[in-house]
Order: C-alpha cells, then sequence, then structure tokens
C-alpha cells in the first residue's frame, strides 16, 4: 500500500507539473542576423573531429583526407535517406540532442527553420551578396535575411529520355510540347519496345510532390501563388491537369504498375537505369552521369539524354531543387564545420564532386555543382554527360515559390500533396477528391500561422 | 498411442513437413539469394539454387571499413551492448521482485503485482512519444544509457512474469531447510532460489536479449544516429536508400538474423520452457 | 500482518523483514513508475493538450485533439486497416499456432528439432523479417510471382502491395503471422500438455472417437491458452509497425495505427495529437483485451 500509494502521489505531482509545464524546450537564440560579414572564419582545433549526415555518399576517403591535412579536422560522415534524414533533424531539434554538425537544409525547409531556430545563421562568416553572382541559388537558403545554409549543388528537376528506345520506335526528334511528348510515350508503347514507358514514382514521399510541381510548370502554372492560396482546385487549373495527367499516366499503363510503392530513386536506378522505362518526366539534374553511364549499375550507358522539358506550349522552366549544408544550432564542432562549408563548395572541390578528376573522385549521385565557376570548370575539360545541356537549362531555372519562398508549413503541405496524389493513382480518390483535400489542408495552415 | 495406422503417420509427417517449410523458407530464401549477383538473383524464373554462387555479399560486409560493412558492424556492436545490458539490468531487478512476490507477504503485494503485470497490456505508443520527451528532457537521447533504461522498463513486466513462476513453483521444502539452519530470506534467495532456478532465469535472459535485439520503433526515435542506432535501424534504413541490391540487402538481414537466430537454435529449450511456464496460471 | 511461521513454529525474524519486500521491489517499482506509469499518465493528461512545437506554448485544448483525429481521414483509414490487421493477425496465429500444438504435442525423436525451426522466426527482429519478405513479394524479381506463374495461377507479374487493399494488408500481416505463431504455438501447446491424461482415457471409454475427444475434452481445456495466445496476438497486431514502415511505408491504403502516431508525432511534430490517438488506442487494446477474455476464457473443470 505505502508504495503504491507514494507513486501515485509522485504522478500526480508530475501530472501537475506537467499540465502547469511552458511550451516545449526552446532554442537559445541564434548569433545577431548581421548583413554583412567579415569572411573571417574561426580556426578549428586541430585533432577534432566533425559529423556530416547527409542523404548522398560520403565522398571517397582519400578526398576527405586531404581535407583532413589541411584543417586538421577529421570527418566523420554519415548517410541517411532524405525522409528519414528530415525526420532525424526534427527530433533532434526538438529534443536539443546534438546529432551532427552538419546536415541537410533542404530548399522547402527554410522558411521553417527560420521559425524554429533550429540552424545557426552563417551570415557573420560567408557574404552572401558576394558569393550571388558564383553561386545563383544562395539566396534559396535565406529567409528574412538569415543565410541559413549555403548551397551544395545546384539541382533541378529535368526530362530525361532513352533516345534509343525512342528512336527505335520511329519516334524522331526530341518532343516540342507535352502533346507531341504524350505521344511519343504512346508510339512507344505500341511498338512494345518495353513494357512501360514513362518512370513516376507513386510512394508517398517527397519525391511525388516534386514531380507534381515540375508538372504544373510544364503546364504554365504554380501550386500556390504569392500568397500561399491554392491554385489548383479548378479543373482548368495547371495543376489540376497536372495531377489528372499523372494519375492517367498510371493507370493507362504508360507507368509500371509496381511503381506504386515506389520512391523517386528507385524508380531511376531500378526502371531507367535498366533500360525499362523509356523517359522521366521529372528526373534530377546529374542523373545521366551518376546513374545512367554508370557501367555498374546501368544497362543503358551512353542511351540517355536530358531533353528540354516538354511545356503545353513549348520548353518549360525547369523547378530548381537545390540542396542546402547548414550547421544545426546543437552543434559541437562549429569552427570544423565552418571550415567544412568553406572547403565543400570552393570552385575545385565543387567540381571534383561532378567528375573533374574523373569517376574515383565523385560523390555518387551528384548533380550539379552550385558554382558557375565549377560548371565552366567542367565544360571546358568535357567531364560531364550532358553538361553544356544542363548548363542551358540551369540558365532557365526557377524556383517553386519565386519571392516569398516555401512556406513555413511546408512539410505538412507536401505531406498532404504526397499522400492524395498516392491516392489517387491507387484509386481510392478521385483527382478532385485529390485537389480538394490538398486544398483544404492548405487553408488550414494558413489560417493556424 | 501405439501402433498408429501408417496412413496417420504420413499425414503426420506431411504436417511436420508443411511446418517445418513455413517456418524456414524464408531464410532459406534470404540464403540463396545473399549468395549470387544481383543477375543472378534477378533471374527469371528463380533460381531455387544460388547460380552464380558468389560470397562476394558478405565480403562486402565483412569489411568494416567500407561504408555498409561500417554501418552494419557498428550496429551490430550498438545493438549487442544495448541488449546484453539491459538484459542484465531487467534480470537483477526482476530476480529481486519476483522473489518478494513469490515468497514474502506484504501489504500491497496483490495491487502491485496486478499493476505490474498490467503494463503487459500498455500498447507501445502509450509510452513512445512521453518516453521520448523524457530522455530527451534529461540529455539521453542518443545514449547507450538513455535506451537501456527504457529497454529495461518495457521487459520488466514480462520477465517478472516468467520468474515469479519459475520461483512460485520451487518447493518450499528446499527453503525450509534453510530456514531450519537460520538463513535470511536474502541468503534463501541467493543461495536456494537461483541456483534452482537458474533454468528459468537463463530461460528469462534469453527471451529479454532476443526481444531487446529486435527492437525497432523505440531505437528508430530514440538513436539519431550511429552511436547508438541497432541493427534493425540500419538495415531498414538501408532498405529504404537509394541503390539498393537486394542481394547485398538479403546479406545484411542473414548476418542480422545471425545472431537472434543462432541463439534460438541452440538454446531453444529455455525459450520454450520460459514461455510455457510463463503460461500456466 | 504477524510473521510467517514456519512448520516448526519458529517465528521469522520481524524487524528485518518488514522492509525487505519493499527494498527487493524499489528499483521494480521506480522503473515502472517513471518510465511506464508516468509517460502514460503523461500521454493521458497531455491528449487534451496542444504540445507542437510548430505551435507553442503548450496550452490546454480539451477536445480539440480528438475532434481533429476524427476530421482526418487518413487516421480514420488507418483505423480500418489495423482491424483488419487484428482480425488476421489473431485469426491466422490462432489457428496455425493451434494446428501446430496439436502436432507437436506428442514426445518424439524429432520434436526438439522441430520446436527449435517453429520458434525461429519468432526470434529474428521483426525489421529483418520484413525485408526478407519484401524481397519474396517483389513483383519482377520475386519468387511469390516466379512460383504463381510457373504454376500457371496468374500470367502476369502481379504488384501484391500497394494497390489492393486488403491484399496488401493480409500479406503485410502475414508477414507479422510468420513472426507470432511461434509465441501462440508455445502457449497453446503448454495449455495442451497440462490436460491429464485420464480425461482423454474416460472419454476413450465412453467410445468417443477422435473428432469427438478433440471437441469435448481439449478444446474445452485448452481454452486459458488460447485466449491468452489471442490476447497476446491481439497486443502484438494492434501494434503492428516495423512490417508495415519496411513494406508499405506510409501510404494510407496499409498504414497501421501505429503508423498514424509515428507520422503524426514525429514527421508533423503534432505530438498533442498524437498523445490522443495513443490513448485512444490504448482504450481499444484493453477493452479487445477484455472481450476476447470473457469470450474463450473458460476454466473448466471435469
Amino acid at each position: 500500500m505505502p508504495v503504491l500509494l507514494a507513486v501515485v502521489l509522485l504522478a500526480a505531482l508530475v501530472v501537475l507539473a506537467a499540465a502547469c509545464g511552458s511550451s516545449t524546450s526552446t532554442s537559445s537564440s541564434p548569433s545577431a542576423a548581421a548583413t554583412t560579414s567579415s569572411g573571417v572564419l574561426p580556426s578549428p582545433t586541430a585533432g577534432s573531429s566533425i559529423t556530416v549526415v547527409y542523404h548522398y555518399p560520403a565522398p571517397p576517403k582519400s578526398v576527405l583526407d586531404q581535407f583532413t591535412a589541411q584543417t586538421g579536422v577529421k570527418v566523420n560522415w554519415v548517410e541517411v535517406g532524405w525522409d528519414n534524414l528530415q525526420t532525424k533533424i526534427a527530433t533532434a531539434a526538438t529534443s536539443n540532442t546534438y546529432f551532427a554538425d552538419l546536415t541537410d537544409v533542404d530548399w522547402s525547409k527554410v522558411g521553417q527553420y527560420y521559425k524554429t531556430k533550429w540552424f545557426m545563421p552563417l551570415n557573420p562568416y560567408f557574404d552572401a551578396a558576394a558569393l550571388k553572382a558564383d553561386m545563383p541559388q544562395i539566396y534559396t537558403f535565406a529567409s528574412n535575411g538569415q543565410q541559413l545554409a549555403l548551397p551544395f549543388d545546384s539541382s533541378f528537376t529535368v526530362t530525361t529520355l532513352n533516345t534509343k528506345i525512342a528512336k527505335a520506335a520511329g519516334v524522331t526528334g526530341t518532343p516540342a510540347n507535352l502533346t507531341d511528348y504524350t505521344n511519343a510515350l504512346k508510339q512507344i508503347k505500341a511498338k512494345g519496345a518495353v513494357p512501360n514507358q514513362l518512370d513516376i514514382t507513386f510512394a508517398a514521399a517527397e519525391g511525388l510532390s516534386t514531380y507534381w510541381y515540375q508538372l504544373t510548370a510544364a503546364y504554365g502554372g504554380q501550386v500556390l501563388d504569392a500568397s500561399y492560396a491554392p491554385v489548383f482546385t479548378s479543373p482548368s487549373s495547371a495543376g489540376y491537369k497536372a495531377l489528372q495527367w499523372m494519375v492517367d499516366a498510371y493507370k493507362s499503363g504508360l507507368v509500371p504498375k509496381a511503381n506504386i510503392g515506389m520512391a523517386d530513386y528507385q524508380g531511376f536506378t531500378s526502371e531507367m537505369a535498366p533500360g525499362r522505362v523509356a523517359s522521366v518526366f521529372s528526373d534530377y539534374s546529374g542523373s545521366v552521369g551518376s546513374i545512367y553511364d554508370v557501367p555498374s549499375s546501368s544497362k543503358v550507358v551512353g542511351q540517355v539524354q536530358y531533353i528540354p522539358t516538354p511545356g503545353v506550349s513549348g520548353p518549360a522552366p525547369n523547378l530548381s531543387n537545390p540542396d542546402g549544408v547548414g550547421i544545426p544550432k546543437t552543434a559541437k564542432n562549429v569552427a570544423g564545420a565552418l571550415a567544412f562549408i568553406k572547403w565543400f563548395t570552393d570552385t575545385q572541390q565543387q567540381a571534383i564532386w561532378a567528375g573533374l578528376n574523373g569517376s574515383s573522385d565523385v560523390i555518387s549521385g551528384f548533380p550539379l555543382p552550385a558554382r558557375v565557376s565549377s560548371l565552366q570548370l567542367l565544360a571546358k575539360g568535357n567531364k560531364v554527360s550532358g553538361a553544356s545541356e544542363l548548363m542551358t537549362l540551369l540558365g532557365s531555372s526557377r524556383a517553386e515559390f519565386p519571392g516569398p519562398g516555401a512556406p513555413p508549413w511546408y512539410s505538412q503541405f507536401s505531406n498532404a500533396v504526397y499522400t492524395n496524389i498516392h491516392q489517387a493513382a491507387v484509386g481510392a480518390e478521385t483527382v478532385q477528391q485529390a485537389v480538394t483535400n490538398i486544398a483544404t489542408e492548405v487553408n488550414q495552415l494558413k489560417a493556424s500561422q | 498411442m501405439r501402433g498408429r495406422s501408417g496412413a496417420r503417420r504420413v499425414s503426420r509427417a506431411l504436417l511436420i513437413t508443411l511446418i517445418l517449410v513455413w517456418s524456414a523458407f524464408p531464410i532459406y530464401w534470404a540464403l540463396n539469394t545473399s549468395f549470387t549477383t544481383l543477375n543472378g538473383a534477378q533471374s527469371v524464373p528463380a533460381h531455387f539454387v544460388p547460380s552464380p554462387f558468389t560470397a562476394q555479399n558478405y565480403k562486402t560486409l565483412l569489411n568494416s571499413s567500407g561504408g555498409v560493412g561500417n554501418q552494419f558492424w557498428r550496429s551490430f556492436l550498438n545493438a549487442t551492448i544495448e541488449s546484453g545490458l539491459a538484459t542484465v539490468l531487467t534480470v537483477v531487478i526482476a530476480l529481486f521482485a519476483a522473489y518478494a512476490f513469490a515468497r514474502l507477504e506484504f501489504r500491497g503485494k496483490r495491487i502491485i503485482l496486478v499493476a505490474v503485470l498490467a503494463t503487459l497490456l500498455l500498447p507501445v505508443y502509450a509510452t513512445l512519444i512521453p518516453l521520448y520527451r523524457i530522455m530527451s528532457s534529461v540529455h539521453l537521447v542518443n545514449t547507450y544509457p538513455g535506451i537501456i533504461l527504457v529497454y529495461t522498463s518495457g521487459f520488466l513486466p514480462l520477465a517478472i512474469w516468467i520468474m515469479y513462476n519459475y520461483f512460485a513453483s520451487v518447493p518450499r521444502e528446499l527453503e525450509e531447510a534453510a530456514f531450519v539452519d537460520g538463513a535470511t530470506p536474502v541468503m534463501t534467495l541467493w543461495r536456494v532460489m537461483i541456483p534452482v532456478s537458474l533454468p528459468g532465469i537463463a530461460a528469462t535472459a534469453i527471451i529479454v536479449f532476443l526481444m531487446g535485439w529486435a527492437q525497432f520503433i523505440f531505437p528508430l526515435v530514440l538513436s539519431s544516429d550511429l552511436t547508438t542506432q541497432p541493427v534493425t535501424v540500419v538495415v531498414a534504413a538501408l532498405y529504404g536508400q537509394r541503390i539498393v541490391p537486394f542481394t547485398l540487402l538479403n546479406a545484411v538481414g542473414v548476418l542480422a538474423a545471425a545472431l537472434p537466430g543462432v541463439i534460438a537454435l541452440v538454446l531453444n529449450r529455455y525459450i520454450v520452457q520460459g514461455v510455457m511456464a510463463g503460461s500456466i496460471k | 500482518m504477524s510473521g510467517e511461521r514456519t512448520p516448526t513454529g519458529r517465528k521469522r525474524p520481524r524487524k528485518r523483514g518488514r522492509f525487505l519486500p519493499y527494498i527487493l521491489l524499489s528499483p521494480l517499482v521506480l522503473f515502472i513508475g517513471a518510465l511506464a506509469l508516468y509517460p502514460t499518465i503523461l500521454t493521458t493528461v497531455q491528449a487534451f493538450f496542444t504540445v507542437n512545437p510548430m505551435d507553442p506554448p503548450t496550452r490546454f485544448s480539451g477536445l480539440a485533439n480528438f475532434r481533429a483525429l476524427f476530421h482526418n481521414s487518413f487516421v480514420r483509414q488507418s483505423a480500418a486497416n489495423t482491424a483488419l490487421y487484428i482480425v488476421v493477425g489473431v485469426g491466422l496465429s490462432t489457428l496455425f499456432g493451434l494446428g501446430i500444438a496439436l502436432v507437436l504435442q506428442r514426445r518424439s525423436r524429432w520434436r526438439g528439432v522441430v520446436l527449435a525451426l517453429v520458434v525461429l522466426p519468432w526470434a529474428l527482429p521483426a525489421v529483418v523479417e520484413s525485408v526478407i519478405w519484401g524481397w519474396i513479394y517483389d513483383p519482377t524479381f520475386g519468387v511469390l510471382n516466379s512460383v504463381l506463374k510457373s504454376l500457371g495461377l496468374i500470367n502476369s507479374d502481379h504488384v501484391w502491395i500497394g494497390i489492393g487493399r486488403i491484399v496488401s494488408i493480409v500479406l503485410i500481416e502475414l508477414v507479422q503471422v510468420w513472426q507470432i505463431t511461434p509465441l501462440a504455438a508455445l502457449l497453446i501447446l503448454a495449455a495442451l500438455q497440462s490436460i491429464p491424461q485420464e480425461l482423454y482415457e474416460a472419454a476413450r471409454v465412453d467410445g468417443a472417437g477422435r473428432w469427438e475427444m478433440f471437441r469435448r475434452v481439449t478444446l474445452p481445456l485448452v481454452r486459458p491458452g488460447l485466449a491468452v495466445a489471442m490476447v497476446e496476438s491481439l497486443i502484438l497486431s494492434l501494434n503492428v509497425f516495423d512490417q508495415v514502415y519496411v513494406l508499405n511505408g506510409f501510404a494510407p491504403g496499409g498504414a497501421s495505427i501505429m503508423m498514424q502516431t509515428y507520422q503524426i508525432s514525429f514527421n508533423n511534430l503534432n505530438f498533442g495529437q498524437g498523445y490522443a490517438l495513443s490513448l485512444l488506442a490504448t482504450f481499444a487494446t484493453m477493452l479487445l483485451s477484455l472481450l476476447i477474455l470473457a469470450v474463450v476464457y473458460r476454466r473448466v473443470e471435469f
């Protein structure tokens, strides 16, 4: 009895404490968002180490060793899949736990991170204004003047086509617009060279949302307007048509049935790379060099090319999708992390990740470098498959949310998007229901801010 | 019954074969897939014997300096440490508690026993989120102690239940003899109960260790990187990663299953006794 | 309460003995109190609060979380999915477990080996099993399609998980059934072995055949074991997570309640709603467990 009583009393006290408790652990306020920087980085301690947690494989050890030789800092690189990584970032931040000195800052999360203060502003150390000319996408990672990350690549969504399969089916030239593209796919289907023609990956994950944004851009529109209101609910809107197109492609057999459970990279590696489909409408820049032209994992070496993304009335803009690297507020070795950012994003290294020194020093899957100067190095050395096409496409790329940037509630928005699109493809929802559901969620999220 | 008819014997053999196939087929298939190349595994129709045969996947994994190998062995170490220490802690605490429940009289005994066993009914998520927030507020997220404490609290009710049944079934005469010699209850526990119940204690330890090794959702939430991630989390992450050679993945699965599998096969007797003893009320 | 007396009448020393039980129990009570009871109370209380790092501060909000959950169609779907998971999980594991227990009742040379293999799936991590079964289910290269095609039962590769909602759930649950059947089998075996042989003899003398003996002796007396096995399977299938996470991800067509709770809490960071969902599921577990015990468990004396 006494023991039980004590336990219950203790519990009751704790309940009272919890009920009256204040909000969850708040972060220490970030360092002042200076608008100018000295450009001087603190020197890291020799013999210290940093942990980089990222969704790309590690650079080769020999290259990382060069960084250690230069700065005395050891690098511990952990690769975690993108969706998992976002969860880890969130859970570590909300629990105020150390988990990395450097990690991914996705372009879509910058608004959220400004609000939740999970990342250390880099303004005192890097002069964004000066870097902008060489790093066109640097401001994607700033919100309200705070530079929360530096771009680590300049990824954007592109359309890839297996020209060998297309030619064999009698498709001549490059599809000039969406209608031509769809017809080309149907023609390939009719010829029967490959069982399915198009790769769209319908797993309920971020890659599906990105695919929809790119298709919406191809239809000449956006999904949210400047005040984040949904503009895809009417059947004549770009977003609606894009969704309809995707669902129709699945239902008509252009897309393999098994794609319902596949996420983006799975589609590239198990459908496009083995030559089981002819095209990916919304691929990621760099995939030709890092996946399709790599003999050990691809059966279509030399067959896949980037083509201008076919829009409703001509080439469509490509949506930029860059990754950023930032320092979480719980990082332990800030000096080491800063030194790493500087090294990792400098002109030479960026070109090396993409293949300047040959395929032994690349980061597998690395898209385009973030710096224009690196791109020029690569184009000169002819080191990257499709480099000239990519540079052209980069020139016409734009952000998904130009102007205000991604909303702070982007994660929940994307969640609603990919879940409902998945349901529409499975047949559990009609396209109309899907857009209505997504729009309802958007309005709820807007209202709660 | 003696003299079973031939038909009965055949049908019995058939049933046993069915049971064996049901239990062992997936493991055999994982082995089959792991000892071949990607092309061999992807051949249509499927090969029932690995062809071509290669141990390359295992070589990749055993090379602990490479990416996957390093991830695997670190997580293997984590799982063993976390599960092992949690087992030790659980068994010790459960030992004392079960002895108290089985042999001592005191106020509130019934209620505490029922309360402890009632937590067996608690679904995982009744405690998942609060435990995560508790552990984070004491900065024990992603640390061995944090995970071990959580495991222990989760396994205690079952451990106590099994050991309580063992202790309760020990004949009292053994203790009476000790009492006559002037032993205190604690000495009796040490000198009589524990030695006699060693099979039960072993069973508890084995079952708890296996349960610890199989944990997924708790470490998924409580460990954010390889410092403490056990094998289960790494295996799931590899499955969802970009380039998934299924042959390598099955090799990882085989190795991940090796430790609990061997324990289950070799120490099977204890497991069976432990579960069955715990079910007789 | 006076001290216990041994048969020889000696009194156990009272002073030292009185606190001993509490000393022995204190670590246990500490653990259960701090890490099981307290979190449960926290869940219960904070289910009525808004707890969300994106929406501070933590504040009382009454039934708001519950209302939001009921209006969330994905949450409702996951509840329906979980109901199916439970039916399949409890049904199949009990059926197979009973079958295995009946076959293994008799002691034989092989029983030890067979038991070892039977127990094996239970000992392996569910995640590892899901990865292995995922490969078996793979639409293009999986052995399931391969075997079915060579048997002529299907003529093209079937996508098993992700398209048909019921098929997906059944197949995902099958992986869990594979894991929990050994437990059910052992529990039922224990009950079977505690049935006194004399009852079978008596029934035989009465002229009962095998089926009669099964129906009138075995089944009634094995009910306690069946009940315990079913409750165990209920708890495990209601909590199903690992298999769903690996094989299905967050797709609503197969998501279980546990997946939804995880998604709401750790992806959307809406811990308040996560607590509320946990609470509802806890109630459901207790209610269903009591239901099973009430209906199935019956101590029968002959």
